[in-house]
C-alpha cells in the first residue's frame, strides 16, 4: 500500500468531532436561534461551562472579570461568538500531542493555530475586511492534517530531508511528493467529514495555495497571511523552519503593509498566552 | 547547572556561574548575547519587532519585545552590573524570512538593521552573527565559560569566547 492509501485510512478513522460540539455547530448557521437552547446544551457540561465563562471573561474578550453566568456571556459575546469558544475548547485538547515528525513539541501545535486564529482575526479588524469571526476558527483548525500526517512524515524523513538539501521547494510541494497529499488537504477532509461550513473547509484546504481557491478569497488570503506571520515569529515553525512562501497576491488583495503586521504580531503574544493558559 | 529560559520579548541577566541562558526558536526575532568575561556577567534577549513606535502602549509593558527599547534598557542594566564596553562580546542570531517576494515579511531584516544601527551608536562591534536564511534557531549562553552556542535544523555549534 502507499502512503496515500494509509493516510485516507488514518482520515477515515479520525476521532469524530465531539458531540456537544456537532449538536451546537448545527446552530452556527442559524442567525435566528434562541440561546435558551445554545444554554441549555453547553450547562450540560460543567467544565465546559466554567470554561466559556474564563474566555468570556480574559481580556482578549473584552469581559475582565464581569460575565458571572452563561447567559451573561451569550448576551455579552453573542451566539456565533460563544459557539466558536465552545469549538475552540472541545478542539483544542486534539491539538496538544508532541509531533516528532515535523518536530514540534507538545503544545506548540495548539499555540501556533492560537496565535494563527488571533493574528487573523487582528489582521481582519485592522483591514476593515469582515468575518472576524470566521477567520479566529479557521486559524484554530487550519493545521488540523498535521496531527495524521506526522507518522508518515516521520516515517519519510530520508525522502524529506533529500528534498530540503536539494533546495528549492515548500514543505506543502514535498508533501504532496513524497505522501501523495498535504496536511492542508487531510486536514480539509477531516473538517468536510465533521460537517463544518464550506469556508472552514476551503480556509484549511487553501491555507498555503491561496491562489487555487474559487470562493471565500478574503478568509484564504487572511488565515494564509496570519499562519506566515506565525511562522515567522517562530511560532510552530518545526524541523524545516521557515522555508514556506507568502503569495504575493494575497498581500495585495487585502492591501497589508508591513505596520499591519507589526502591529499584529505585537498584540498577538499576550493574547495568545491568555488563551493558552485556558485551553487545557 | 541550571537553564534560565529567555522567553519571547523577554531579557534576562545572570552573574551566576551555574546558569545557561536560552531562548528557543528564534525566527525572524533576533537573539542577542552579551558578555563580560572579565566579571563573568551575561545577558540575553528575544526581540520580535525592530521599533517600538508601531505599538507605543506595548513598548511600555514590554520592553524587550522591541529592538530599540529593549537593547537599550539590557544594555543599561549591564553596564550598571559592572560591563565594560571594551570586555563585552557581542553574539547575534536570528532574524531569518519566510519567501517573499514583496518584503512585506522582512522582519527579520528590519530587525536586524536597527540592531546593527545600535550597536554602532554604542560603539559595539559583532563577534558571532549568524543572522538571515530561512532556519530557526535556537541559542545558549554559558555564564561560567562565556560560551554561546546555537543549535539549528538539528545541528549544534559551539563557539568560546574569542
Ligand atoms: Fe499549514
Amino acid at each position: 500500500m502507499s502512503y496515500l492509501d494509509i493516510i485516507e485510512q488514518h482520515i477515515a478513522a479520525f476521532p469524530e468531532m465531539p458531540s456537544l460540539s456537532q449538536s451546537l455547530l448545527g446552530y452556527l448557521d442559524d442567525p435566528d436561534v434562541d440561546f435558551i437552547v445554545i444554554q441549555d446544551l453547553v450547562q450540560y457540561d460543567p467544565g465546559l461551562t466554567a470554561n466559556v465563562l474564563r474566555l468570556a471573561n480574559s481580556v482578549y474578550f473584552g469581559g475582565a472579570g464581569t460575565v458571572g453566568s452563561l447567559q451573561q456571556a451569550l448576551v455579552r459575546l453573542g451566539t456565533k461568538r460563544i459557539l466558536e469558544l465552545v469549538l475552540s475548547l472541545t478542539v483544542s485538547p486534539r491539538l496538544v500531542p508532541n509531533l516528532p515528525g515535523y518536530g514540534l513539541q507538545a503544545r506548540e501545535l495548539l499555540r501556533h493555530s492560537t496565535w494563527t486564529g488571533l493574528a487573523a482575526r487582528e489582521l481582519a479588524r485592522l483591514l476593515s475586511i469582515p468575518h472576524e469571526d470566521t477567520v479566529f476558527t479557521v486559524g484554530l483548525l487550519h493545521d488540523l492534517g498535521v496531527i495524521v500526517l506526522d507518522p508518515f512524515v516521520q516515517e519519510a524523513r530520508i525522502d524529506f530531508n533529500e528534498s530540503f538539501e536539494r533546495g528549492h521547494g515548500s514543505f506543502e510541494a514535498f508533501e504532496k511528493e513524497i505522501l501523495g497529499i498535504s496536511h492542508a488537504e487531510a486536514g480539509a477532509r477531516i473538517l468536510e467529514n465533521w460537517h463544518l461550513s464550506p469556508e472552514i473547509v476551503a480556509g484549511a484546504r487553501w491555507h498555503h495555495e491561496p491562489d487555487q481557491a474559487t470562493a471565500f478569497g478574503e478568509i484564504i488570503n487572511l488565515v494564509h497571511l496570519a499562519d506566515m506571520l506565525s511562522i515567522s515569529q517562530g511560532v510552530g515553525t518545526g524541523i524545516y523552519g521557515l522555508a514556506h512562501e507568502v503569495f504575493s497576491e494575497s498581500v495585495r488583495a487585502v492591501g497589508l503593509r508591513k505596520k499591519h503586521l507589526e502591529y499584529t504580531a505585537s498584540k498577538t503574544l499576550d493574547r495568545m498566552r491568555e488563551l493558552d493558559a485556558i485551553f487545557s | 547547572m541550571s537553564l534560565v529560559v529567555v522567553d519571547i520579548a523577554d531579557m534576562r541577566i545572570s552573574d551566576n556561574p551555574g546558569d545557561t541562558l536560552v531562548t528557543y526558536s528564534l525566527g525572524s526575532c533576533l537573539g542577542v548575547s552579551i558578555y563580560d568575561p572579565v566579571i563573568r556577567v551575561g545577558g540575553m534577549i528575544h526581540c520580535m519587532l525592530p521599533l517600538s513606535k508601531v505599538d507605543k502602549e506595548k513598548s511600555r509593558l514590554r520592553p524587550y519585545m522591541f529592538v530599540d527599547t529593549g537593547m537599550q534598557e539590557m544594555l543599561g542594566q549591564l553596564y550598571e552590573a559592572g560591563m565594560r564596553k571594551a570586555r563585552a562580546v557581542v553574539n547575534v542570531a536570528g532574524g531569518s524570512q519566510v519567501l517573499d517576494s514583496q518584503g512585506v515579511f522582512k522582519i527579520g531584516e528590519r530587525n536586524f538593521t536597527v540592531l546593527r544601527k545600535i550597536l554602532w551608536k554604542n560603539g559595539l562591534l559583532m563577534n558571532v552573527q549568524e543572522v538571515g536564511g530561512n532556519k530557526s534557531r535556537t541559542i545558549s549562553l554559558d555564564i561560567a565559560t562565556g560560551r554561546f552556542s546555537i543549535k539549528s535544523g538539528g545541528k549544534l555549534v559551539h563557539y568560546e569566547l574569542p
